[in-house]
């Protein structure tokens, strides 16, 4: 018979409490496994198509140069989110030891001072220097004199272009000559040769009016560190940019059903777009057969210069890393000039090595490597910025967006919003 | 439906034939109505019946509405994922790949290429023929098309750094033939003949296509409808001739499982995504089930001291909402639980299913509902059972627990379909490698592999695969959802 008494529970917990203590004790006593003698490197980047593109960068370029040194590769790519997730394992300590920085979010990371400060390291190299690496992008990942980042690659903007609608209008497709009112003119007359058809997809961002802004020498920050839109440069390049939507010859991505400029292109419907390499891969997936060519953005007719923005991401290296110089080793392989060549030759992305402008596949035939060339050309051609806007982020440009859109979509005019927008960067840069 | 209930209508013209049915009815009772009365106010049969009717009609009808209300979305996206542009304006209902045809076409190319129907292949020595048709307009001249076998990689995905085979390479066309003339009232309809041929020796698994013709031939159709039609119609594109039936209709799902594997280990990530989340959701299933019972069970029955407090404790546990305590438990995973996770040999629970389980064994609101279910049951049983001489355990394994069956039930489909979707923890906790993420947070990851480049389809492919566990098991155990929503009034 089984006799039926009150659990024990009392006891029970009290020799769980006792177990428990025990064995941290006992784990606190021994010491943890001997650490191998592997010098592991974490590096972290976000997924996507980059991942292929790192994992194919370590097997080749990497471990070959640094496994003599007993340095091990590991790659953790992070599935959406990098810059949360970035700053999360930051603060947490479990950040990995070289990962990307997007040059947009980089102002918070650097100040932060989560992230080693390169130059000692440059110093001493003797395969990576700071004269390598085209000296505009560099400056981008400098805050205070240090630099922080090694560029990975980039983009900027350019003018596409669909020949099929010029050719059917009977315009001369646009080139590195035009400027503002002569690509004006040929779009003009591209819209309006048949219904439907518009000359330039333009969205109302900040993003990619900036490079017309900065055009007609537009400075986002004045010495102070203040922004003046009552710049008449600023003024111009808002009247013109929102003035050929209201004209008919521009037309917003969203009136085509479309969410940027690229899709707007894909549709056949607009002759032109403003955007970056990043087109290339969409094209390829989406209308492989458009036949399109790639040329510089216009000039402004005042300054006689072009305009652009820089789109890049760094490798940057983590201030509490256990094995500094390891890390240092990968990024030099990283970003050596072979590593780079291979990614430029498979049409992959832009290098940042200044060297490589002169790369065979930049004379490559191929649309896309004529589209890349521009692309790589745009970073130093006139008043290029890069895409960040220091400690205000984001916050600079809505302001911005807001009034293009109001604008663009005939809400207001340009004289009614813009003495309000000069009055709210003011505020917020005071 | 009660006689009472209905209202009374004066007799009509077809009484007499009513007589013989209202003689089975229950008479309407009116209080203070003489029966004289009763007998006038005999409500119609055929009266009743169109109102029984009506009523399931209107009933149906709102069902039917509020069934597509809610189903609408997951069709719409079901539909989207089978295309081969999802966000293509304005959106078709019909597909081309919901066309019978099509699917005849598809199985026909994909067996001349070397498959076998439902997935094709281009072999080696397979040749496939294509016919193409084309409106000329009266008074041009029929120019043949321009077939060209270009050299295409996929936009994104890991597809666009693979380095072939490509059909390209191994492709021959031959020079487009006209094979018929039809004349119609607003030109002529003619219909060209070509054969694509391997030639080389390896066998490719996409055989992509453009045929072009001048300006003012319209397309009419062709063997397979085109995937895409560019300048204006001047050109017919097809991402793969020879895909074969399923590739063809299912070709964003076949992307999602094909595309997609981790380049260190060669493991299908797709496939390690569903089988984690399985793994994750019933090894949670399982934990929950069996300390949800103990716990609700020694809550609901044993007396013990510090019953109360363990009981509000619980309570006052399940107030605090989750995101509160994720930075704690993180730095708790972080460390391996103060450590302890070194006595089997892990430094850190991060990116670790143990830590993922060990963070949730079981939770509170389970404890929850099976102290309220063991509540309900009579104390008799299990006196009934102690005076035949079961022990605790005995009567927990042998009475309590058969009798739990419906609140296991609904406990298992809960934390089922609650871990099956759970996002936020796995996003935190498994980040690296790719091939321990779970299926949500490798959807997540699609938007970056895919959404770049805009290619929405296998990120819709993959949240309708995501779905349909939580579907079916929906469908097949209703019943314990409804009693779990009536057992907490939530729901998971």
């Amino acid at each position: 018979m089984f006799r039926i008494t009150h659990l024990p529970v009392r006891g029970v917990a009290l020799m769980l409490a006792v177990a428990i203590v025990c064995a941290s004790l006992l784990v606190a006593a021994v010491p943890g496994p001997a650490q191998a003698k592997e010098r592991v490197v974490r590096v972290s980047g976000w997924g996507g198509t980059d991942i292929a593109i790192v994992e194919e960068l370590i097997d080749r370029f990497v471990k070959p140069q640094v496994a003599k040194e007993g340095i091990v590769v590991k790659y953790e790519p992070v599935a959406d989110e990098f810059s949360t997730y970035l700053m999360n394992s930051l603060s947490a300590g479990t950040a990995p030891d070289l990962f990307y920085v997007d040059i947009y979010w980089s102002h918070g990371v650097f100040a932060s001072g989560a992230v080693e400060p390169l130059d000692s390291y440059l110093a001493k190299s003797r395969v990576l220097k700071a004269r390598d690496i085209v000296p505009d992008l560099l400056k981008a990942f400098t805050l205070n004199g240090k630099i922080y980042g090694i560029p990975k690659d980039f983009n900027t903007l350019a003018l596409f272009y669909n020949k099929d609608l010029f050719d059917a209008a009977h315009v001369p497709y646009p080139n590195a000559n035009d400027n503002w009112n002569t690509l004006t003119e040929k779009l003009r007359k591209v819209t309006n040769k048949s219904k439907g058809i518009y000359g330039i997809a333009l969205t109302p961002e900040f993003a990619r009016f900036g490079a017309f802004a900065y055009a007609a020498g537009f400075k986002p920050f004045d010495a102070q560190g203040h922004t003046d839109l009552s710049q008449p440069a600023f003024a111009d390049a808002f009247k013109w940019y929102t003035g050929l939507v209201r004209e008919g010859i521009g037309v917003l991505p969203a009136d085509l059903g479309q969410s940027w400029g690229g899709g707007a292109f894909a549709t056949e419907k607009v002759a032109c777009a403003v955007e970056g390499a990043w087109m290339l891969g969409f094209l390829r997936d989406q209308a492989p057969n458009l036949p399109y060519g790639v040329t510089l953005l216009p000039k402004n007719p005042k300054t006689g210069k072009r305009g652009n923005i820089i789109y890049t991401v760094s490798w940057s290296m983590n201030a509490a890393s256990k094995d500094k110089d390891a890390a240092f080793r990968v990024l030099e392989a990283l970003t050596s000039p072979e590593a780079q060549q291979w990614i430029l030759e498979r049409g992959l992305a832009l290098p940042s090595r200044a060297k490589l402008a002169n790369n065979p596949y930049f004379q490559k035939g191929t649309p896309e490597a004529q589209a890349n060339k521009i692309v790589f050309a745009g970073a130093s051609d006139g008043y290029v910025y890069p895409f960040s806007f220091g400690k205000y982020g984001g916050d600079w440009m809505t302001p911005i967006n807001e009034a293009l859109a109001a604008v663009m979509s005939g809400k207001a005019t340009a004289d009614q919003v813009l003495p309000d927008l000069t009055a709210r960067l003011r505020q917020l840069t005071k | 439906m009660k006689m009472a209930d209905m209202p009374t209508i004066p007799r009509g013209s077809a009484t007499g034939r009513r007589s013989k049915v209202s003689a089975d009815l229950p008479r309407p009772i009116r209080p203070g109505a003489g029966a004289a009365y009763a007998e006038t106010i005999q409500p119609d049969p055929r009266w009743i019946a169109r109102r029984r009717w009506a009523r399931a009609g209107i009933i149906y009808t709102l069902l039917l509405a509020c069934s597509l209300l809610f189903v609408g979305p997951l069709l719409f996206a079901l539909l989207s994922s089978l295309k081969d542009n999802p966000s293509e304006w304005p959106p078709r209902l019909d597909p081309p790949q919901l066309n019978p045809a099509n699917w005849a076409a598809a199985w026909q190319l994909g067996r001349q290429g070397g498959g076998n129907g439902w997935f094709g292949q281009f072999a080696p020595g397979r040749s496939v023929s294509f016919e193409v048709r084309y409106l000329v307009p009266p008074g041009a001249a029929a120019v043949p098309p321009q077939v060209q076998v270009p050299r295409r990689v996929p936009g994104a995905g890991a597809g666009a750094v693979r380095l072939g085979p490509f059909a390209a390479d191994v492709a021959e066309v031959s020079p487009p033939q006209e094979v018929s003339r039809q004349p119609l009232a607003r030109g002529t309809v003619v219909t060209y003949r070509f054969r694509i041929r391997n030639a080389g020796t390896v066998a490719v698994d996409r055989l992509p296509l453009d045929v072009s013709v001048p300006a003012g031939q319209v397309f009419q159709g062709a063997t397979l409808w085109p995937s895409r039609q560019e300048r204006q119609g001047r050109v017919q594109s097809w991402n793969n001739v020879t895909a074969g039936l399923i590739p063809y209709v299912f070709n964003n799902y076949v992307r999602v499982f094909r595309e997609n594997y981790s380049r260190s280990t060669g493991q299908n990530l797709f496939l390690a995504w569903i089988r984690n989340s399985f793994l994750l959701a019933t090894v949670r299933v399982l934990t929950t089930l069996v300390f949800a019972a103990m716990a609700g069970y020694a809550l609901a029955r044993l007396r013990f001291p510090g019953r109360n407090a363990v009981f509000f404790t619980l309570l006052f546990s399940m107030m605090i909402p989750s995101q509160v305590l994720f930075i704690s438990n993180y730095l708790v995973l972080r460390d391996g639980i103060w450590g302890l996770a070194q006595i089997w040999g892990q430094q850190t629970l991060l990116n670790s299913f143990t830590g993922y389980l060990l963070s949730s064994v079981v939770t509170a609101s389970g404890v929850f509902i099976m102290k309220q279910f063991f509540e309900s049951l009579p104390a008799s049983l299990e006196e009934a059972a102690r005076i035949d001489g079961a022990g605790y355990i005995q009567v927990f394994t042998r009475v309590i627990l058969p009798l739990a069956r419906p609140a296991l039930g609904a406990l298992t489909i809960l934390t089922f379909q609650g871990t099956w979707n759970e996002f936020f923890w796995p996003l935190v906790v498994l980040t690296a490698p790719q091939d321990r993420f779970t299926l949500t947070v490798g959807l997540l990851s699609f938007r970056r592999t895919y959404g770049v480049a805009f290619d929405w389809g296998p990120l819709l492919a993959g949240a309708i695969i995501s779905a349909l566990p939580v579907i079916i098991l929906y469908l097949v155990f209703q019943r314990y959802f409804v009693e779990g929503i009536s057992f907490t009034g939530t729901k998971g």
